[in-house]
């Protein structure tokens, strides 16, 4: 028997009759075509990635400039580049992995695991190429500090990054909330760089690189609880 | 409760109707809904753990597409944004079973998948499909009864071409051997 042949008899077969249950296709159609609105179709991806790094700048700028924009001035332009490059292009795929998220079927470009993974590995290699200051002084302190100022502006990013994918018909939550975790946490690094005056490569490559995980971490946790407490809500619904 | 249909083919005006939709014209959701749920149904029925629930599932399916609907993009395709919400309502629709009956134990027997009738009549899809894997069963069934292409059903399942073609390949591979199984059980009776 050739490919062909079944090939033949699956048409034959899904061709055949089906049975339909009229009874849940009525139940359906009363409950959405009475109160059928217009809708405006979710702007392109594009548009949206768009939206989302323009939170990613604005955030990262405001932050640095309540906070003092003392890291920008004590690089050098080499520095400055590599730094901001990375982190445009890095703020780029993530807006993009989050914007696909909203939109069912959309093709993926990047999986936000790969995203982060990816990220946070480019700013390990980017602060070690660039910083040969290796002193341990202060470390944990200071890293202390910088971890958690980050954080803030990651906390802040990500609140305004869900405004914008809850337009969006997410259908996996946890993915959703890695990818926009993953840009908060880009904008956490971008304010930390134009902020932080720090220039040791240890205190850079640990405490700075790890907004990224942590915020991504934070992410993908608020989206397993949305997901979550959506399938306990149906499931009690479903008991009533 | 049940009605038989024919068979529903993909048309080009999914799109018209789903656009239609989403400006509000109950016509056009109607037609679609009547369109659609055939197929939708049918690829409930042909997985296991949505079996028993085809008709729930297929309801919810459409609640959540009306809630998504303004996430539709004009210009792309309808079947694999349908699909890939169905599939989601399918797996929390078994997360949901699961905790609902956490303290039953299910034992879900499968049913032997049968020959195909004698020539003349179409043979029963879901008895065909019984002994594949719920993965392949549900690329089976994109792929053949609502006619996606392979780049359909890869966005519609989240992966790529590739896994849908190996899955696609497992699945002939193994319904070939069924096939000829049941072939050669029918040539030994008759000798």
């Amino acid at each position: 028997m050739m490919d062909g042949d079944v090939d033949d008899i699956l048409k034959r077969a899904a061709s055949a009759p089906h049975e339909v249950d009229r009874e849940a296709i009525k139940r359906a159609s009363d409950l959405i075509l009475p109160a059928l609105k217009p809708v405006r179709p979710l702007p392109s991806t594009g548009v949206v990635a768009l939206t989302l790094q323009v939170i990613f700048v604005v955030v990262a700028i405001l932050g640095a400039t309540a906070l003092g924009n003392n890291g920008i001035r004590v690089l050098n332009k080499l520095q400055a580049l590599l730094i901001f490059a990375a982190l445009g292009v890095s703020a780029r795929l993530a807006s993009v992995a989050a914007a696909s998220e909203m939109v069912p079927a959309h093709p993926k470009r990047i999986a936000p695991p790969v995203l982060l993974a990816g990220a946070t590995g480019l700013f390990v290699l980017v602060f070690g190429v660039l910083f040969y200051d290796y002193r341990l002084d202060r470390f944990v302190r200071e890293g202390l500090s910088c971890v958690g100022a980050g954080l803030v502006y990651a906390g802040m990013a990500g609140l305004l990054i869900w405004l914008v994918l809850r337009r969006g018909y997410i259908l996996d939550p946890a993915a959703a909330g890695l990818a926009a975790g993953t840009l908060a946490g880009l904008t956490g690094l971008g304010m930390l760089e134009l902020h932080c005056p720090i220039l040791k490569s240890l205190h850079l490559m640990v405490w700075h690189t790890a907004v990224i995980p942590l915020s991504a971490l934070g992410g993908y946790l608020a989206g397993r609880m949305v997901h979550d407490l959506g399938i306990k809500r149906k499931a009690a619904e479903f008991m009533q | 409760m049940g009605e038989r249909l024919p068979p529903m083919q993909p048309d080009d005006d999914l799109e018209e109707l789903m656009v239609g939709y989403q400006q509000g014209n109950s016509e056009a959701a109607a037609a679609l809904i009547e369109r659609v749920s055939p197929m939708l149904h049918r690829y409930f029925m042909v997985q296991v753990v949505s079996r028993r629930f085809a008709g729930d599932l297929l309801q919810e399916t459409w609640l959540r597409i009306h809630e998504g609907r303004n996430t539709y993009r004009p210009g792309e395709p309808v079947l694999p944004w349908l699909y890939a919400i169905a599939r989601h309502v399918r797996v929390d629709g078994y997360r949901k079973v699961q905790r609902v009956e956490s303290r039953e134990r299910q034992v879900e027997t499968l049913p032997e998948a049968g020959p195909p009738p004698p020539d003349g009549r179409a043979p029963d899809l879901q008895a065909m499909l019984e002994n594949l894997p719920e993965s392949q069963r549900e690329v089976i069934v994109m792929l053949k009864v609502s006619g996606m292409s392979l780049e359909e059903v890869a966005r519609a399942t989240s992966s790529s071409v590739g896994s849908v073609k190996q899955k696609a390949h497992r699945a002939y591979e193994k319904l070939r051997g069924l096939l000829e199984g049941f072939t050669r059980t029918g040539q030994g009776r008759a000798t």
